[in-house]
């Protein structure tokens, strides 16, 4: 399992490398699924195999899909567009933000290593103890979490709805 | 269950936030902007099921779905600005869909 | 749950329950005088529960919220300030096309996040209020679906809000794995009792500051603001500007009275160039902008350094002083805001500085109304602004702290010189306004709404005493 952990780790940062690099979204967005697929991997490791399931049913299965859903929807194909793409390329476009990201990758680094004292990760909660501490102590929590959700659904529905007569005419800026 | 150490698992958390944090400021391309908000939230998620299981507690899982609720409710407003937007601009272009200067 | 939590939570329970009544009834008839009487009927029940709730409290429900004075008190303030932006809606939104239930639906579910905030006393549900109140603003911010610069507005919102969350949340996370507990009291005594990874908490310490100075829009961490501010129609501006930050304030009061005021000094050093910066950067860019939305974004981050200030140099006086403080700010920016929402046409906003141009002869009463606020802004005296202001610099030279006291002296003269700029620009005679700025029909609730808030500033600044009693039970008696 040890071993489990730090080759699905590996698989994790090589596939999410791979999302913010390549050029087709749909590629992109297949890598992300492979990189939530190997998060879900490390979840069992560590013993969370509820969250592991749930990692596999709602990111890997309804939010990717959501992003496969509207890159079909907008019908961009392989070279989206021409100029940002070309802009990656230079230097002077990634060069910056990527130092602040190995930067910040570094400040974690220390962060976290510094005191040294490792504690084991890795004890086995089971989905009943998370369902019963989740209605018992977090029920307000999983309320509001359907208010997040029913605001969730409002925004898009508004903003994807169809326009009205009136409306059409108007701001085109 | 398994002996890795929590640090480790917190450092795979912290360099996927990382690399997500680093394709929210590098691309252009909106979409791909919201793929890499997904990768930093999820190592957040990550990094609280580490720590739940550091302590046994079935908090951090909790915190997980938590997130997640609130990842798929993000994505689904995103998303749909983003759909307006490219049918109102006819881009995706971060940089040619900005009005706003000042 | 026990009927003493039930009783406690009512006003929480009865905005979320004035959503779903507001959807109800827009399945069945769209109307904008239905949806507004609905919520409007919703935030008084919940105000009215507030009387109720406050014979029971302070009551635990869960380890998630506390409903006790403090989180009444904030309650109140986020209620009645949601309740004078559904009012200020109405009449924005009728003058345009499109539909306009959603917003309200939206407004309840934003408050409801807000309300969640100032009463949490958990990470767990702190991310789950924020949350609440941040997905309803991106569809708010973004609501006008037929103007770009909303979209756009709404757009970046979203993405550096999401950003800021997540630096939140991760924070959040290593202190959960260094400590064991999300909750705010245990937290706090832990890292008192010491014994832990000291980089590493203040490692997340840092990461959760990052995510609160965002909602505050604090200097490093202000991008956001104008652009959002400008692209957002004028109502929903007014509510980010006062309920976003308002129920990201009490978080921090709430952190603060529990920690005790013992804060390191190389924080408040740090704290105390943050503030400096905030003041100094918001008021000079704001000296640029022609677009009064802009100029009001950047004074907005202007003000919550002078906030800052109340936290950092208010010592025993700093729960009171900010509470004031805040309360001053919130008036005034909903009532500016309001005051562009009211004035604009149906075509676009009166955004620019030349849509003002000799609003005083075709619109005294909003022009004088307006002027009213822009003088609280600046702290003239005989407003709220003004008692704010003065208990900031009380506090700070209770402490000796020179150094802020002074920024936020030569700030308030910058400030002084853009508002006055706005004043000027209304009694200026008319000039070539574009056309569609100004709108042809008052907005009566609108008009009455920020006329009552008019009163209420100068209310304040003349008769502060009454509102500093209930602020002092309520801050005071946690």
């Amino acid at each position: 399992m040890t071993i489990a952990f730090y080759v699905a780790s590996a698989v994790a940062l090589f596939a999410t490398l791979m999302v913010v690099t390549r050029r087709n979204p749909v590629h992109a967005v297949l890598y992300l699924m492979v990189s939530l697929l190997a998060v879900a991997v490390v979840f069992f490791t560590l013993g969370a195999h509820f969250a592991a399931a749930l990692e596999v049913i709602i990111y890997a299965g309804a939010i990717i899909v959501l992003f496969v859903f509207m890159i079909m929807l907008l019908n961009i194909g392989p070279p989206p567009s021409t100029r940002q793409e070309s802009l990656l390329l230079t230097p002077g476009i990634w060069v910056g933000p990527s130092a602040l990201s190995v930067l910040l990758a570094g400040l974690f680094l220390y962060v976290i290593l510094a005191g040294g004292r490792s504690v084991q990760a890795g004890s086995y909660v089971d989905a009943k103890t998370v369902g019963i501490s989740m209605f018992e102590i977090y029920f307000l929590g999983v309320e509001l979490a359907s208010m997040i959700l029913l605001a969730g659904l409002v925004g898009a529905y508004h903003l994807g709805k169809r326009d009205l007569p009136d409306e059409a005419e108007g701001g085109n800026g | 269950m398994t002996s890795v150490p929590m640090d480790h698992g917190l450092l795979l958390a912290g360099l996927l936030f990382a690399v997500g944090l680093a394709g929210v400021l590098v691309r252009r391309n909106i979409l791909y902007v919201l793929m890499s908000l997904e990768i930093m939230m999820n190592s957040a998620a990550l990094a609280f099921v580490v720590a739940g299981a550091r302590w046994s507690q079935p908090d951090g899982q909790i915190v997980f779905i938590f997130i997640v609720t609130v990842a798929a409710a993000e994505v689904a407003v995103g998303l749909a600005l983003v759909y307006q937007m490219f049918k109102r601009m006819k881009t995706l272009d971060a940089d040619a869909a900005s009005l706003m200067r000042g | 749950m026990t009927e003493a939590q039930f009783v406690a939570l009512s006003p929480l329970i009865l905005v979320g329950l004035a959503a779903l009544v507001v959807m109800l009834a827009a399945s069945f008839k769209r109307s904008n005088g239905l949806a507004l009487g609905l919520t409007l009927a919703g935030f008084a029940a919940s105000l009215v529960s507030l009387a109720w709730a406050a014979k029971v409290a302070p009551v635990q429900v869960t380890p998630l919220i506390l409903i006790d004075r403090l989180a009444l008190f904030y309650l109140g303030l986020v209620f009645l300030t949601g309740a004078a932006v559904a009012l200020l809606g109405h009449g924005y939104f009728e003058k345009r096309a499109g539909y306009r239930d959603e917003f309200y639906m939206l407004l309840l579910m934003a408050t409801l996040g807000a309300g969640v905030l100032v009463a949490t006393t958990h990470f767990a549900a702190l991310f789950i209020g924020l949350e609440l109140l941040t997905i309803s603003l991106y569809a708010l911010v973004g609501y006008t679906r037929t103007e770009p610069r909303s979209l756009e507005a709404g757009l970046k919102y979203l993405v550096l809000a999401t950003v800021s969350t997540s630096f939140l949340l991760f924070g959040v996370a290593l202190l959960y794995a260094e400590l064991g507990t999300m909750e705010f009291g245990k937290m706090v005594d832990l890292i008192r009792q010491g014994g832990h990874r000291e980089t590493l908490v203040n490692g997340a310490i840092a990461l959760v500051g990052i995510g609160i100075g965002f909602k505050l829009a604090l200097v490093p961490l202000h991008m956001w603001t104008p652009d959002v501010y400008e692209g957002a129609p004028a109502p929903v501006t007014a509510f980010v500007a006062t309920v976003s930050k308002g129920a990201m304030t009490a978080v921090l009061l709430r952190l603060y009275l529990l920690v005790g005021g013992a804060i390191p000094d190389s924080v408040m050093t740090l704290l105390s160039v943050i503030a400096i910066l905030s003041m100094f950067v918001g008021n000079l860019l704001a000296l640029l902008q022609d677009n009064v939305k802009r100029i009001l974004a950047y004074s907005s981050i202007a003000h919550l350094g002078y906030l800052l200030v109340a936290f950092i140099a208010g010592g025993n006086f700093a729960p009171e002083a900010v509470t004031y403080y805040l309360i001053a700010y919130m008036a005034t920016s909903l009532g500016t805001f309001g005051m562009v929402s009211v004035i604009s046409g149906r075509e676009r906003e009166a955004e620019e500085l030349r849509d003002y141009a000799g609003l005083f002869w075709r619109r005294p009463f909003e022009a004088g109304v307006f002027a009213a606020m822009l003088m609280s802004l600046a702290g003239i005296p005989l407003t709220a602004g003004f008692i704010g202001k003065f208990y900031l610099l009380a506090a700070g030279v209770d402490m000796g702290a020179w150094v802020l006291l002074g920024s936020v002296v030569i700030n308030s003269a910058l400030g002084l010189f853009y508002y006055l700029r706005i004043v000027a620009s209304m009694y200026a005679a008319e000039t070539s306004a574009k056309p569609g700025a100004a709108a042809r029909e008052v907005a009566l609730l609108g008009s009455a709404t920020l006329a009552a808030l008019a009163l209420c500033l100068i209310w304040l600044g003349v008769f502060p005493a009454g509102l500093i009693t209930l602020i002092r039970s309520a801050v005071l008696g946690v």
